[in-house]
């Protein structure tokens, strides 16, 4: 008898337990503001987010509450916090993501007055419009370049003649080498083409007139600048693992995650970063994270102020460093530019050249479910350059609904 | 482990040996008994039962996660099976998930069997190379997914080095369109562990005197194991069959894992060749904000594959002959 009675209690300790793991959630107060953001990438990244919030503490006398979570989880959470109703004050956001955001009235615009918009680079302050309207500010941002072998390439390429030239000249030289890692016809493809794109001074849309343009001639030349390009690059050696830190393909497109990968685990790799190559004009992609403010927040003003705090000329290169971007602040690009290692001064140098995704809410489905498969389509021969863009801007515009 | 030996014995009770009790419990058992189950069913109910229902709702619905869901009726379900403005991958995504299920579960099977008789057969170190041969399905999907890329690469990869000694050339095996299934199929018959832990159990099942009969009546080891071995092992086929179709037509963490690390990027592989349909699922509910047409996605898979399950026990043997 004793057993059961013992047994009944330790479930009835059970359930208690249970129970009282569920509740306590705290509501910010006025003095205290949540910022969500991405787990610092380094003990040294997490200290300078350390270092800013003190510094805004002390200047304010309030107190910040940062909420770091891992970044491939960062969306998925913060969409369930916002449907159970705990969305934080503010918060990263992926540029993305602002204009959907905006969209269903989740964030809210920026007030009038809070920033001189001059002071921003436009690529970076672009990706926060939403009909028009700012609805966040820009926190770092990054962009893509053309990494080069300096053993293979000795002078970078500046336009697309010169890219196809070398290109041809390395495979020639030796035909296991490739000429240039040359981006596929997948989601991560899709967000780098914009920027070719806009080198031969073609738009993707216009987003004003509800316009898709990006099956007219620009984007048709460049689409096939990639095709021309596969002959001296075959994928056959380019697919390898690494194939430009090993060696195998004299050039690649990438960002600055992989200057420091690079040169982590392949130190003799002898190479430098050029702006990517372009047909009339410089140009190149963005991509990077803007800081927002829920509509739920009850202390919208101190979340602007915490938001102009870390992009304001002092803290911005501080901030965007440790993200792993660049300052989106033009004066506080200044102090990076002067310390930075040359490999990176390519990236800032084309961020003033930068062109913002469309601020379409649908556009991440649009980028990977038309227009990588229209580019993978055109690369793989199964269509002509033309035809497959053709063909993407019309299943954009109906799925888009813009079939003016 | 219940042993069915208590089942024929009553239990001693304080009330003494001499009075039969009927099976079952009094009431106060009853409370102690239900509160036993208690944290189970919360479980249940909380984290399988309420999703489960909620989902179902949601799939009538459109919703992005952030606002309120807004109610669509069958739109979702429409729109997917018919629309393909809206959804321009999904009859692809069928058609993927198909295909790798046609080519995973045959392949595991035989993988697993294959590993099951020959561990079967050989007397000594058996128990190290069941361990060895189970490590595949322990292994994170994440380190798995890197050796293979590693295996499967163009230039370094092992597999094409095998290949180069028959002649047969380098293939671009996660790049070229017609060769991701079965290269991911081919990972799936690697880890094949539990399939053989179970055909090996099977194995051991089939008494040793049919064996005995089958070479007394002159039956080579070919037909033994066509005429004794296989039918034996047909319920046990038949049950990783079953499992192993609706595993397969679920397959995702592998598919994902492969395309993020190698292309940064998870549209699902070269011309969506391994866009499966959970990953396709995933891509609406996390990345294209489409949560409601998700969850419509997840309940079409659902019934596809009761009826998927229902023929296979309609149309393929079961007992063992």
């Amino acid at each position: 008898m004793s057993r059961k009675v013992a047994g009944a209690a330790a479930v009835i300790a059970l359930l208690a337990g249970l129970t009282a793991c569920g509740g306590g959630s705290d509501a910010g107060d006025a003095q205290t503001l949540t910022f969500w953001m991405y787990q610092p990438r380094t003990p040294q990244a997490g200290q300078i987010y350390e270092d800013l919030r003190k510094g805004f503490e002390k200047a304010n006398n309030v107190k910040v509450k940062y909420v770091q979570i891992a970044k491939d989880d960062y969306n998925t959470k913060l969409s369930s916090a916002i449907a159970s109703g705990t969305a934080p004050d503010a918060g990263v956001l992926d540029q993305p993501l602002v204009s959907r955001f905006a969209l269903d009235k989740t964030i809210v615009a920026v007030p009038d007055g809070t920033i001189t918009e001059s002071a921003f680079y436009k690529g970076a302050l672009d990706t926060n419009l939403s009909e028009g309207k700012l609805f966040g500010l820009p926190l770092d941002q990054t962009t893509v370049g053309l990494f080069y072998n300096k053993k293979l390439v000795p002078t970078p390429p500046k336009t697309w003649d010169e890219l196809k030239q070398i290109s041809t000249q390395v495979h020639q030289a030796d035909s296991k080498i490739a000429g240039i890692v040359v981006p596929k016809g997948d989601g991560y493809g899709a967000w780098m083409w914009p920027g070719f794109v806009a080198g031969a001074g073609g738009e993707m849309t216009d987003d004003a007139n509800k316009k898709v343009l990006f099956d007219q001639q620009p984007a048709v030349d460049t689409l096939q600048m990639w095709v021309d390009l596969l002959p001296s690059s075959p994928r056959q050696i380019t697919d390898a693992d690494n194939a430009f830190a090993n060696g195998l393909a004299a050039m690649m497109v990438s960002g600055p995650w992989d200057v420091a990968n690079i040169k982590d685990q392949f130190p003799d790799l002898d190479f430098n970063v050029a702006p990517l190559p372009y047909k009339t004009e410089p140009a190149g992609n963005i991509g990077g994270e803007n800081g927002v403010v829920f509509s739920t927040s009850k202390n919208t003003a101190l979340a602007w102020k915490f938001l102009q705090y870390i992009t304001n000329d002092a803290n911005n290169a501080k901030f965007a460093d440790a993200f792993g971007g660049y300052p989106t602040n033009i004066k506080a690009a200044e102090q990076t530019a002067a310390t930075i290692e040359p490999q990176q001064a390519a990236f800032l140098e084309q961020l003033k050249v930068a062109h913002a995704r469309p601020a379409v809410p649908q556009w991440i489905q649009v980028n990977d479910e038309i227009i990588a498969p229209a580019l993978e389509k055109a690369l793989s021969g199964k269509a002509t350059a033309q035809q497959a863009l053709t063909e993407a801007a019309d299943k954009t515009r109906s799925l888009l609904g813009w079939n003016s | 482990m219940a042993s069915p030996v208590l089942a024929d014995r009553p239990a001693a009770t304080p009330d003494g040996p001499g009075r039969r009790r009927r099976p079952g419990f009094g009431r106060r058992d009853h409370l102690v008994g239900w509160l036993l189950i208690t944290p189970a069913l919360i479980y249940f109910v909380a984290f399988l039962l309420y999703p489960a229902i909620a989902a179902l709702y949601y799939s009538f619905t459109d919703w992005n996660l952030r606002s309120a869901p807004n109610w669509v009726g069958l739109a979702n379900y429409t729109d997917l099976l018919f629309d393909d403005v809206k959804y321009p991958h999904f009859w692809k995504s069928v058609q993927v998930s198909l295909i790798y299920t046609v080519i995973a579960v045959p392949l595991t099977l035989v993988a697993a069997l294959g590993q099951a008789l020959l561990i079967n057969a050989i007397r000594r170190g058996s128990n190290l190379f069941r361990l060895l041969l189970f490590l595949p399905v322990v292994t994170a999907e994440a380190a798995v997914g890197a050796i293979w890329r590693w295996l499967y690469d163009p230039q370094y990869g092992l597999i094409n080095a095998v290949l180069g000694w028959f002649g047969i050339p380098p293939q671009n095996w996660l790049n070229n369109p017609d060769l991701v299934i079965p290269a991911l199929a081919f990972i799936a018959a690697w880890q094949c562990g539990i399939s053989m832990i179970i055909y090996l159990a099977g194995l051991k099942g089939i008494p040793l005197s049919l064996r005995e009969a089958a070479i007394i009546d002159g039956a080579g080891p070919v037909q033994r194991f066509r005429k004794v071995v296989l039918p034996m092992l047909r319920p046990t086929t038949f049950y990783l069959l079953v499992t192993g179709v609706i595993a397969a037509l679920q397959v995702f963490g592998l598919v994902y894992v492969i395309f993020s690390a190698a292309n940064k990027s998870v549209t699902g592989g070269p011309e969506q060749a391994g866009l499966t349909y959970v990953l396709h699922l995933y891509l609406f509910a996390f990345r294209y904000d489409a949560m409601g047409a998700a969850c419509a996605m997840s309940f079409i898979l659902l019934v596809f594959i009761m009826i998927i399950t229902a023929l296979q026990f309609k149309f393929v043997k079961q007992e063992a002959a």
